[in-house]
């Protein structure tokens, strides 16, 4: 590992967090919440961290793919500690680990929050918050990527280590072109989103916030209550239906704005994907009709949709308590959390075409058991899926299951009873958002002890970085290849001055 | 620009390393995924697993808006029917990498002109041309033609007892006769300088000089070097570039012994050559290199299709007299050891048709470009803007980017050898050297 080429980009991309914390400026102007100063601040605390990096390291531009891993996890941490930092003078949080939290939620779209009650913080908070999420659902490696020359040639192995999904689409031949493709969608949907939203007559600051928690499936919203407080079928149906697309690998959208919309039911995962939507849909619906959780036909079939649609694809919106439904829709919707988005969505959890591959896999299995002479290949679609990819997968639901133990171990260790910290936990590795019992949809994450906090700040960023990102680092081999990183000065002063 | 590359093999993936270093948009197609995926992983490309002379691969591959379709596969005719393909789509240029000499000749029925491919090439070819290049310029370890050859430029390694070692530049050009040359580059320790003002030569550095054809002897005098056409050549291996090299030098009237280990190739080769004496043993027995005659040898050239048989040849032959080798390598990796090993010059047959393709493709505002082996340097010749800021404006005074010189200038097919004073005007044909990060200033200072 190039310890300075790394701690170089590290720098740069606080740099442009640093411009990113300038935004909420003009809506703290605009709603005189007396923000400004933070905002500068926090700005300011970014650049000059950010600046010293650079100015330290000196830029390397050979960095391998191992680089990749200590590049995203490290830009992901500082990320979110920056993130944090206006949380912190704002003083709407009382503890810098909670400020933290919230901003690892938001950056990894995750959606949890510390807070009882969201309205009281001020607007150009809530922005802020909602921003973070906007910034982590494309992932802002892809993003820097698609606007700035500067990470150069180690461009694909970040993107590989930031995209989500088993395998990554490659939409144009260089990677700063399939970065701004991705971007320019996201973008698209977001701006549609919004003009959607302010339709059903939210006012433009919701409509943001809103807009960019949806499309990125974060979950954090401006309203205590959520999605419900609007109370509009006409806004619940649009925020459902862009849930949805957030899910879908935005290679698709962009096949599909291409005008091949046949691409979207030719993908194979698509159509697992919609499936399960409909399938639990349909179990949720009878369940709470036969249960009687609620009075009408309607008003179960509207919050069926909503909350599969919100927990399938990683949002964590609410427009009900879950939490209050029979014990049949809890263990769905819990099921539901691991399974997340597609691959190439802005979605957390395990991925669809994972599971799909999984499932093909212990089929393929059976059938040997039947024909031990028979030859099995695992397609998906009408393409051989590699070997390689199907162990990964494998892998990968290994350290699934570890991180998931462990994390849970903490937890329940901390004190923090078993539904509580199991689904906190859930909830957080697949960047959810609310869970069950205390962490329940009407809850938070407040009361949670510090370090059960720290826990899940962690899940969370294992999460969205799929996993092998994190626990690559956390091996000791990965640290035996690490190189000393250079400082600028001591080149400087190593070189003789050039003769006059 | 759009390039397509079909082929993953060593030409293919030299000129994809190239082109997406540049910014340029790669598409590599080969049928071996593994290799594809560890490609794509180190470099900045898209690649697409299949057949390149498959339909459907090429249109899911984006054919349709390539500029430059270059098809290096192993397989002539995948080669040559991928690029029939293209002619298809709306493709600018073609490229075509084959062996078979059926095709290569000008009288040949279906030769470049025949089959619609802009370029044909053949490795082999390549090379000779390369090896008779070098052959020429005795003491150089490589040289490369500049101008339709009225400039060349010629690399030497300063060994002990040459004078100009351990001068400054300044020093060197107050000594007589120097303004006939520019120290192009400089390559120490595997890094590699682009000399300015108070850089120095020192003893074990490789010297790249920009020197016109007609002063190389002045200056190999000057740098106490001894340049003489060969009178006895040892090559080892009898393929086609044995078989070609044999045939030319034989046309020079140079003494060759070629030296073949199959015995029916032999039979082949006395057939078609007239006065080469063809030895049939493997290279490598040492009493058989003496009785021959090897002390007295000028030049090996190591050809076979093994580099380990090439490696021990040459230094074999050294080891027992020859003054200098050539030697063919096919592994890229191998180059930076050679020099340390005391091989003289080592080519890679698929470099030299890579950079003979690069050369082609870059004709243009870009005229030429040759990569100098093993080194971060680059040569192109450039066309001077027509732009008053270049007109009677002297090069010292122009702030040429760092890490590039200008090596000679073209005027009204003239050449000059540039020196701080000499004045530029709008099209003249400048040739620079450059190292790989200088590209962009280069390319930027020509066009602001």
């Amino acid at each position: 590992m190039r310890t300075g080429g790394v701690l170089n980009i590290l720098g740069k991309l606080l740099l442009l967090l640093s411009i990113f914390l300038l935004t909420p400026i003009p809506f703290s102007y605009y709603y005189q919440d007396g923000m400004v100063t933070v905002f500068l601040l926090s700005s300011i605390l970014g650049a000059l961290a950010g600046g010293a990096l650079v100015c330290s390291f000196y830029p390397e531009t050979d960095l391998g793919y191992r680089d990749g891993f200590a590049v995203v996890v490290f830009s992901w941490l500082g990320l979110a500690f920056l993130g944090a930092l206006p949380f912190y003078f704002s003083g709407s949080m009382d503890s810098f680990v909670d400020c933290l939290f919230e901003s690892m939620s938001g950056f990894t779209t995750t959606g949890s929050t510390i807070l009882p009650e969201v309205e009281v913080l001020p607007k150009s908070v809530l922005f802020w918050r909602a921003l973070t999420h906007w910034l982590g659902g494309m992932g802002i490696i892809v993003l820097t990527l698609a606007i700035l020359p500067l990470l150069g040639i180690g461009g694909m192995q970040l993107f590989q280590a930031e995209m989500p999904g088993p395998t990554k689409d490659r939409l144009a031949p260089r990677i700063q072109d399939t970065a701004r493709i991705l971007w320019k969608v996201y973008v698209l949907f977001t701006v549609t989103e919004i003009f959607l939203l302010m339709l059903g007559e939210v006012s433009f600051f919701d409509a943001v916030c809103h807009a960019f928690a949806t499309l990125a499936t974060g979950g954090f919203s401006t309203h205590t209550t959520s999605v419900g407080f609007f109370n509009s079928v006409y806004i619940e149906s649009i925020v459902i239906f862009f849930m949805f697309m957030a899910g879908i690998n935005f290679s698709l959208h962009y096949q599909g704005l291409r005008g091949r919309l046949s691409s979207y039911w030719q993908n194979e995962e698509f159509r697992f994907y919609l499936f399960l939507t409909t399938f639990s849909i349909f179990i949720i619906v009878i369940a709470n009709l036969i249960y009687k959780t609620y009075g009408s036909f309607g008003e179960t079939l509207r919050t069926g949709f909503f909350q599969v649609t919100s927990i399938l694809t990683t949002t964590g919106f609410g427009t009900a308590d879950f939490d209050q439904w029979p014990p049949v829709c809890k263990v769905l919707l819990v099921s539901l959390m691991f399974v997340g988005g597609c691959a190439g969505s802005t979605g957390g959890g395990i991925k669809h075409v994972r599971l799909l591959l999984f499932f093909k896999y212990a089929r393929l299995q059976l059938r040997n058991l039947v024909h031990p002479q028979a030859v099995g290949t695992i397609k998906l679609g009408k393409i051989k899926v590699p070997r390689e990819v199907l162990i990964s997968i494998l892998g990968f639901f290994a350290l699934y299951v570890a991180f998931f133990f462990l994390a849970t171990l903490m937890v329940t260790a901390l004190g923090v009873d078993i539904v509580t910290g199991s689904t906190a936990v859930v909830a957080t590795l697949n960047n959810i958002g609310p869970g069950l019992n205390l962490v329940g949809p009407a809850q938070n994450y407040g009361h949670l002890p510090a370090l059960a906090k720290v826990v899940l700040t962690f899940c969370m960023l294992a999460g969205r970085l799929e996993l092998y990102t994190v626990a690559v680092l956390l091996t000791p081999d990965y640290w035996a290849l690490a190189r000393k990183p250079v400082l600028r000065w001591k080149l400087l002063h190593a070189k003789e001055p050039a003769p006059k | 620009m759009k390039i397509m590359i079909i082929g993953a093999g060593q030409v293919g993936r030299h000129l994809s390393r190239k082109f997406s270093a540049e910014g340029q948009d790669v598409v590599l197609i080969d049928r071996n995924e593994t290799r594809l995926r560890r490609l794509e992983r180190e470099l900045n490309i898209l690649a697409v697993h299949g057949s390149g002379a498959s339909v459907k691969v090429l249109e899911d591959a984006g054919i349709d808006n390539t500029d430059l379709f270059i098809a290096v596969t192993d397989s002539d005719e995948v080669n040559l029917v991928a690029c029939l393909l293209s002619k298809k789509y709306n493709v600018k240029k073609r490229v075509a990498r084959v062996r078979n000499e059926d095709y290569l000749s000008t009288d040949a029925p279906l030769n470049e002109k025949a089959l619609g491919i802009d370029m044909l090439i053949s490795p082999d070819r390549a090379m000779t041309d390369e090896i008779m290049q070098l052959i020429t310029v005795s003491e150089a370890f490589d040289t490369a033609e500049f101008a339709d050859g009225q400039v060349v430029l010629v690399g030497y390694v300063i060994h002990e007892n040459n004078p100009c070692a351990g001068l400054p530049l300044p020093k060197l050009k107050q000594l007589k006769g120097s303004y006939r040359y520019v120290v192009a580059a400089i390559i120490r320790n595997d890094t590699t300088i682009i000399p300015g003002g108070y850089d120095s030569i020192e003893v074990g550095d490789k010297v790249y000089l920009m020197v016109r054809k007609q002063d190389i002897a002045e200056v190999e005098n000057m740098f106490n070097l001894a340049s003489k056409a060969p009178e006895l050549v040892f090559i080892i291996g009898g393929g086609t570039i044995g078989f070609y090299v044999a045939k030319r030098l034989e046309a020079l009237g140079i003494n060759v012994r070629l030296v073949e280990e199959d015995a029916d190739h032999c039979e082949y080769l006395t057939e078609n050559l007239e006065n080469t004496l063809v030895l049939n043993f493997d290279g490598l027995e040492a009493n058989v290199l003496m009785e021959e005659g090897i002390e007295k040898a000028d030049l090996i050239i190591a050809v076979t299709d093994s580099d380990a048989i090439n490696i021990l040849a040459s230094l074999l032959a050294k080891h027992h007299g020859a003054k200098k080798c050539i030697t063919k390598i096919n592994r890229h990796d191998f180059i930076p050891l050679l020099g340390k090993l005391g091989i003289d010059v080592a080519l890679s047959p698929r470099e030299v048709a890579a950079d003979m393709i690069l050369r082609y493709v870059r004709r243009g505002a870009i005229l030429s470009v040759t990569t100098i082996l093993g080194s971060d340097a680059e040569v192109v010749e450039l066309k001077v803007p027509n732009r008053p800021k270049f007109k009677d404006a002297p090069l010292k005074s122009l702030n040429f980017p760092r890490g590039a010189i200008v090596g000679a200038i073209v005027r009204d097919s003239q050449v000059f050898i540039p020196s701080g004073e000499t004045t530029l005007q709008p099209d003249d044909n400048l040739i620079v050297f450059f190292t790989k990060d200088a590209i962009h200033h280069v390319e930027a200072f020509f066009e602001h």
